[in-house]
């Protein structure tokens, strides 16, 4: 077993940096930034100014990547804006715990046992209904700023 | 006349049964109004409607029922009923419905219920209309004596005021814009429209002039509003809606417009401007409408109410009053052949005849306006606006300013002039963003200067003022500038501007700004010394105050004296090279040296301004982002017309032609100033000043993305667009900065990403300017060279993995992908080897990078459309070498997204980003798409030297797998999309037109996933979608039939009924799309322009399942109960597939004659097949 080795691992994870400055100006729509310390996708980016002279400032509106809530900021778009760093990693499934949690083989072979399954209904029941019905199911498991959620699943399928 | 046939013996029993009928529909209504289950009730009123021959009950609801609503429904019921059965109607029953209703509207004329009797009325115009040809003359004679009477007075006012009400729903019948339908061709309502207008409506017009008239002593004797009014305004109204009449025959029998074919208006050029509609009744019209003393009479009874307005009852906004203004507005628009060709004698008195009653309207202007102000209502102004408008626009200058010089000690023009200052007065008193009556007639009178010095006839033409108009062009414009100003610096500290209202206004004030340069280009001798004067002035101010003051108020007006110029200098190209204005071109006063040309200073003093943002200094103290967009607008605007203009180099022996005096008198205006800003004179010198101002937006000012994008989008394109700039460009130290900084500087890679592509693109795009391809391709190669490698080096980093997911990595790559796509999309045949290279040099990198960045949609999307735009643009130049490779390639790429994506569910608790995902998906399949789609084209254009074949690399086949490996991914979700579901059925419908026999070696499942998706296409709602789909099996069926007709496999087992692993018998899918089709054609809705196509489908059909035709023709002939439907059903299937000689080959003529069969089967078939 090699546990150490895993928890080495995310630990220099942890190490790295979490987010980058990036000028407000050259994010996009669909590209990520932090909000009230929360990691996000941009929806809509609009632009204004301070005075009629004066020099353009960008509003974002972005969702937390996490929890689906919504968030909105105002910063000068020549200014930096914190963006994270957002990880995502593929596994097998291997088993549901009843207890909610999930089973996961990592690309090495060991398994990653301390993620939850989300809590809201309807993904759940996308996850357990696809597992129950013996697919072969991959999850993508999105991490940033030091959370994790399941964000996608995908049938591998016999081969 | 009929009613209910069955109705008993006994006329008591009659009356039981018609007046339980009058009680349902009268509970119905009122159950309707107190919205008590309304849906039953309506269902109650359509069924007395939709019974056969409902003519006594509703006549007797009409003559007894309390119920207005009732009476209401009852007369539409009428209409229905008569309208659908026309036809079986004796002439006798026709004839007495509509005496009936005119009758009853008549008796019942003093009814306090007017909408009851309006639509009695309008009922009986439409039964009219309806038996217009089967009416014998005498019988509307009969009608028309009874309507004259009516409306002539001598049954009373009431009665008169219903004959009028009458004709104008007879004129509005007759009008085929305001017509309702009858389930009748458009012919018979052009007829109707014909014989309308030839025979009957001057005389309608006499009769209300006639009632008119009659009443008209009455109102003005009365100091109160009496009955008479009512009759009056009717009757105003209706001669207004009889010059309304779209008048088409002139009086030499020659159809104006044919109105099958041409479905515009002539004078749809007059759209865009406020409501002036001309009216050109021709020279028939000429003893009624001008030589008659109604005008006079008009304005007489106009002026009789003015004195009124301060009465009980009358007032400005009164009806009548309302109606007599627009009729002397309409009066304005006569023009045309009613006029006799005198030099405009005729129309001159005319016109002055109504200024001169108009006049007190808005003369003198600064009274009016007070008075407006002070709380009279603006009504009257208005309309006074708008007849000079309309003036304006049948007259020409000239006349214009006569016809006020007779009354007045001044010419219209000054008229119009001081009439639009003191309107910009009080418009400047008011809030920008509020609409008031000042705005309204500001934009009124630009479209009279706008209608007068752009007249629709003369296509760019010149049109020279009478020189007070000149004068009063001036006096305005100047004040035009001054407002403006003023109300420049007057806003320059609102910032709270909203900014979507900003954007909206933007395309209103531009075409205001359009007007103004209008005026002022008529007064150009006044006008460019005034701008330099005021230009020169606000430069000055802002270099002394040098930083101490707060320069905003000046920095605005710059920024609008920079709007306004440049409107006035240059007009706008939307794409096309425009010229240098007509009146800037003619001006000549002063022109000799370049020099002391009035243009030339003016321009130059903007350029040299722009030149100083390239001091940090100035740049940091005054050049806001704001001031600097405009500068950007301006140069932008202002190069595409003069800056190295084709027409200034022509003469490159310029220099010694002014020494001779007399070639120099000869020069216009125009081309001193091209020829001072050509390549040999200061041309060079002003493009590199516009690149250095270019290259600082970029690098000065960090994050002003819309500046940025002015730059890219419109000074740089428009820039590379004119090749003999380009050629210059090239050789510019400044540009080759440009192009060292966009390699390399870091400024740069912080753009907005789009404005990295454009900037790409714009930078290939100037490698034109080179006078050998190998040059342009070196261009190209070091300009990329620096993109290519660093991608090349990312991708192949160990630890790419780990860092591809940073932030920073995740922009540089965005970056990098835009800017090969704006190169990409650059491809000329010229740069096209160098655009190759750099596009293979990366192939592997990009097939690492789709890898890395499967869950990045953003990245991948940027990525699949840089292939796709290198792909469309290299594909046709390729060698058969290259080809294969970037086919080899493509198919790598598919199957590398097709195994990321096929079967991925995404998950997120936000409803919207799970949209997104959807939504980024559909981009990349489109994206897809078009991949294929351009490498389709391969087979249809190439220019390579050796055929494709030889290398043994076909590509249908590549398509085909292509489309093998797409189509899982596109689902019928996703087909909801309308954009993507066109590209897909273009493609398919492409592919299986072109390359049927591919289709036989798919296996089942694609196969299968193809028709199911075509199945899904014939029923889409987007009819050009069903049309491909129609094409598409046109082609497989026709393939089909061909090929087995000659003993070959045609599709094989894909077509013969199979019996399925379940034991259940599955029909070949010809069977499955013959049923299909005839069900669409036969029960379905759908555009009619589709049943040509559904022949073309349904004939190979039909002939390769001939078997299962006669089967579902006969089970359809079994259906019919009625023995009459059935035999006409059994005959048109006759004929479908045996009339016009059709045959069973499949050729041209073959499909054009069942195109026929078709058209004649359905309609003789469907009517009754989708009722019964």
């Amino acid at each position: 077993m090699s546990d150490e080795e895993h928890h080495f691992e995310s630990k220099a994870d942890a190490g790295a940096s979490k987010t980058y400055p990036q000028q407000a100006g050259t994010i996009r729509k669909n590209g990520y930034i932090v909000i009230k310390g929360r990691p996000c996708k941009v929806v809509e980016v609009s632009t204004s100014k301070t005075g009629k002279h004066g020099h353009a400032k960008c509003h974002f509106v972005a969702i937390d990547i996490f929890n689906g809530k919504k968030l909105e900021d105002i910063v000068p778009s020549s200014h930096n804006c914190d963006v994270p760093h957002v990880n995502r990693t593929d596994y097998q499934l291997i088993d549901i715990s009843e207890d909610g949690f999930v089973s996961l083989l990592t690309e090495n072979g060991n398994t990653k046992d301390d993620l939850r399954l989300p809590t809201d209904d309807n993904l759940l029941s996308q996850i357990k209904d696809g597992f129950s019905d013996g697919k072969d199911l991959v999850v993508s498991v999105m991490s940033s700023m030091g959370e994790e959620q399941i964000c996608a699943l995908k049938d591998i399928g016999p081969k | 006349m009929q009613g209910f046939s069955g109705g008993g013996d006994g006329a008591t029993a009659e009356l039981a049964h018609l007046q339980s009928t009058m009680s349902a529909i009268e509970a119905a209504c009122t159950s309707i109004q107190m919205h008590l289950n309304p849906a039953a009730a309506e269902a109650t009123i359509l069924s007395l409607s939709r019974s056969p021959q409902p003519y006594k009950a509703c006549q007797f609801i009409l003559e007894n029922s309390q119920v207005a609503n009732a009476r209401f429904q009852a007369a539409g019921a009428i209409r229905d009923a008569a309208i659908r059965e026309w036809a079986f109607l004796t002439a006798e029953d026709r004839r007495s419905l509509v005496s009936f209703c005119l009758g009853f509207a008549m008796q019942h004329a003093g009814s306090p219920e007017g909408y009851v009797l309006a639509k009695v009325s309008s009922v009986a115009a439409q039964l009219l209309k309806r038996g217009w040809h089967d009416f014998s003359t005498a019988e509307k004679e009969t009608f028309f004596h009874q309507i004259k009477q009516a409306s002539l007075g001598i049954h009373g006012v009431h009665v008169q005021f219903i004959g009028i009400n009458f004709l104008e729903s007879l004129v509005s019948e007759f009008s085929p814009s305001t017509s309702s339908a009858m389930g009748l061709p458009r012919e018979f309502h052009e007829q109707c429209r014909r014989s309308l207008e030839l025979d009957y409506l001057k005389v309608f017009y006499c009769w209300t002039r006639d009632a008119a008239l009659s009443v008209a002593n009455k109102i003005t004797e009365s100091d109160s509003a009496v009955d008479e009014v009512k009759v009056c305004t009717a009757a105003l109204r209706l001669i207004l809606q009889i010059l309304n009449w779209e008048f088409q025959c002139n009086s030499n029998g020659k159809k104006g417009v044919n109105v099958f074919s041409s479905g515009i208006r002539q004078d749809a050029g007059l759209s865009n401007r406020s409501e002036c509609i001309l009216v050109q009744p021709g020279p028939g019209w000429r003893d009624i409408l001008i030589s008659s003393r109604d005008i006079v009479w008009l304005l007489n009874l106009y002026t009789a109410l003015r004195q009124k307005f301060s009465h009980e009852g009358f007032s400005i906004d009164c009806p009548i009053a309302v109606s007599a203004r627009k009729l002397i507005m309409q009066y304005c628009s006569l023009t045309g052949t009613i006029f006799p060709s005198d030099n405009g004698q005729l129309q001159e008195h005319h016109l002055l005849q109504l200024l001169s009653g108009i006049i007190h309207w808005i003369d003198p202007p600064d009274l009016v306006s007070k008075q407006i102000e002070c709380g009279k209502s603006e009504s009257e102004m208005l309309d006074g606006c708008r007849a000079l408008l309309a003036m304006a626009t049948v007259t020409s200058p000239t006349m214009f300013n006569q016809l006020l010089k007779s009354i007045r000690p001044f010419g219209t023009f000054t008229l119009l002039s001081t009439l639009m200052c003191e309107v910009i007065k009080v418009l400047m008193t008011k809030a920008p963003d509020e609409e008031t009556w000042s705005w309204e007639a500001r934009d009124i009178l630009l479209d009279t200067w706008t209608a007068l010095l752009m007249p629709l006839d003369s296509a760019g033409g010149i049109v020279l003022l009478p020189p007070e108009g000149v004068d009063a062009a001036a006096t305005l414009f100047t004040f035009i500038v001054e407002s403006e100003l003023k109300a420049a610096s007057a806003s320059a500290f609102n910032d709270d501007v909203d900014s979507d209202y900003l954007h909206t206004s933007i395309s209103a004030m531009d075409e205001r700004l359009s007007s103004y340069a209008l005026i002022a280009r008529a007064a150009i001798d006044v006008a460019i010394p005034l701008l330099t004067r005021h230009c020169t002035e606000r430069f000055t101010r802002l270099h002394q105050g040098g930083g101490s003051l707060d320069p905003t108020e000046t920095l605005e007006e710059v920024y609008s004296l920079l709007l306004i110029t440049g409107h006035v200098l240059a007009d706008e190209g939307e794409g096309e090279t425009p010229l240098v204005p007509t009146a800037i071109q003619r001006h000549i006063a002063d022109s000799v040296v370049p020099d002391k040309n009035p243009v030339v200073i003016l321009c130059s003093s903007i350029v040299r301004f722009a030149e100083q943002s390239l001091n940090p200094e100035s740049r940091s103290s005054f050049f806001s982002p704001r001031l600097m967009e405009a500068i950007i607008w301006f140069l932008a605007r202002w190069s595409q017309t003069y800056l190295m203009s084709p027409e200034g180099s022509q003469d490159s022996s310029y220099s010694s032609k002014a020494d001779n005096m007399h070639q120099v008198q000869s020069i216009s205006s125009g081309q001193t100033v091209l020829r001072y800003f050509s390549e040999y004179d200061h041309g060079k010198t002003v493009l590199d000043i516009i690149v250095r101002v270019a290259i600082a937006t970029f690098m000065s000012y960090p994050g002003e993305k819309f500046l940025q994008g002015l730059t890219c989008y419109q000074l740089l394109h428009a820039l590379v667009r004119q090749k003999n700039i380009c050629i210059h460009l090239v050789t510019l130290e400044s540009w080759s900065k440009l192009a060292i900084a966009f390699a390399n500087e870091k400024m740069l890679f912080m753009l907005n990403a789009s404005h990295q592509k454009s900037l790409a693109q714009t930078l290939v795009l100037s490698a034109s300017g080179f006078r050998d391809s190998e040059s342009a391709n070196q261009y190209v190669r070091i300009l990329m060279g620096h993109m290519t490698a660093y991608l090349v080096e990312i991708s192949s980093k160990n630890d790419l993995k780990r860092v591809a997911e940073q932030p920073d990595t995740i922009l540089s790559v965005t970056c990098l992908l835009e800017r090969l796509r704006g190169a990409a999309s650059a491809s000329e045949p010229r740069m096209q080897k160098s655009i190759y290279q750099m596009g293979s040099s990366i192939l592997n990198s990009t097939l690492i990078l789709l890898e890395v960045y499967k869950h990045e949609s953003a990245v991948i999307y940027l990525l699949l459309k840089f292939v796709v735009e290198w792909v469309e643009g290299q594909i046709s130049y390729l060698e058969a070498q290259e080809t294969t490779v970037v086919i080899d390639y493509c198919m790598r790429l598919l199957q590398l997204y097709s195994s990321h994506n096929i079967g991925k569910i995404s998950l997120s608790l936000s409803s919207s980003l799970l949209n997104d995902a959807k939504s980024e998906k559909y981009k990349d399949l489109r994206a897809l798409l078009q991949l294929l789609a351009s490498l389709c084209s391969k087979d249809l254009v190439d220019f390579s030297s050796d055929s494709l074949e030889a290398h043994g690399t076909s590509i249908s086949q590549v398509v085909f797998y292509g489309l093998h490996i797409v189509t899982p991914l596109i689902s019928l979700e996703l087909l909801k999309y309308p954009k993507l579901c066109r590209d897909y059925f273009s493609l398919l419908s492409h592919m299986l037109e072109v390359y049927p026999e591919m289709v036989g070696q798919l296996n089942n499942e694609a196969f299968s996933h193809i028709l199911e998706t075509l199945q899904f296409g014939l029923h889409h709602q987007d009819s050009e979608v069903v049309n491909m789909c129609l094409r598409a099996l046109r082609a497989l069926a026709s393939y089909h039939y061909k090929e087995t007709a000659s003993g070959k496999m045609g599709l094989g087992s894909h077509a013969s009924s199979l019996r399925n692993p379940k034991g259940e018998l599955q029909e070949g899918i010809f069977s499955r799309f013959l049923r299909t089709t005839l069900q669409l054609l036969l029960f379905e809705d759908y555009s009619p322009d589709l049943v040509g196509a559904a022949a073309d489908a349904l004939f190979p059909l039909i002939l390769c399942e001939q078997g299962l035709y006669q089967k579902l023709g006969n089970e359809l002939i079994e259906r019919q109960a009625n023995q009459t439907f059935k035999s006409r059903l059994t005959n048109a299937l006759q004929s479908l597939t045996s009339s016009n000689q059709l045959s069973c080959t499949l050729d041209r003529m073959n499909y054009q004659r069942f195109r026929k069969n078709l058209t004649n089967f359905l309609i003789e078939v469907r009517g009754f097949l989708r009722i019964v």
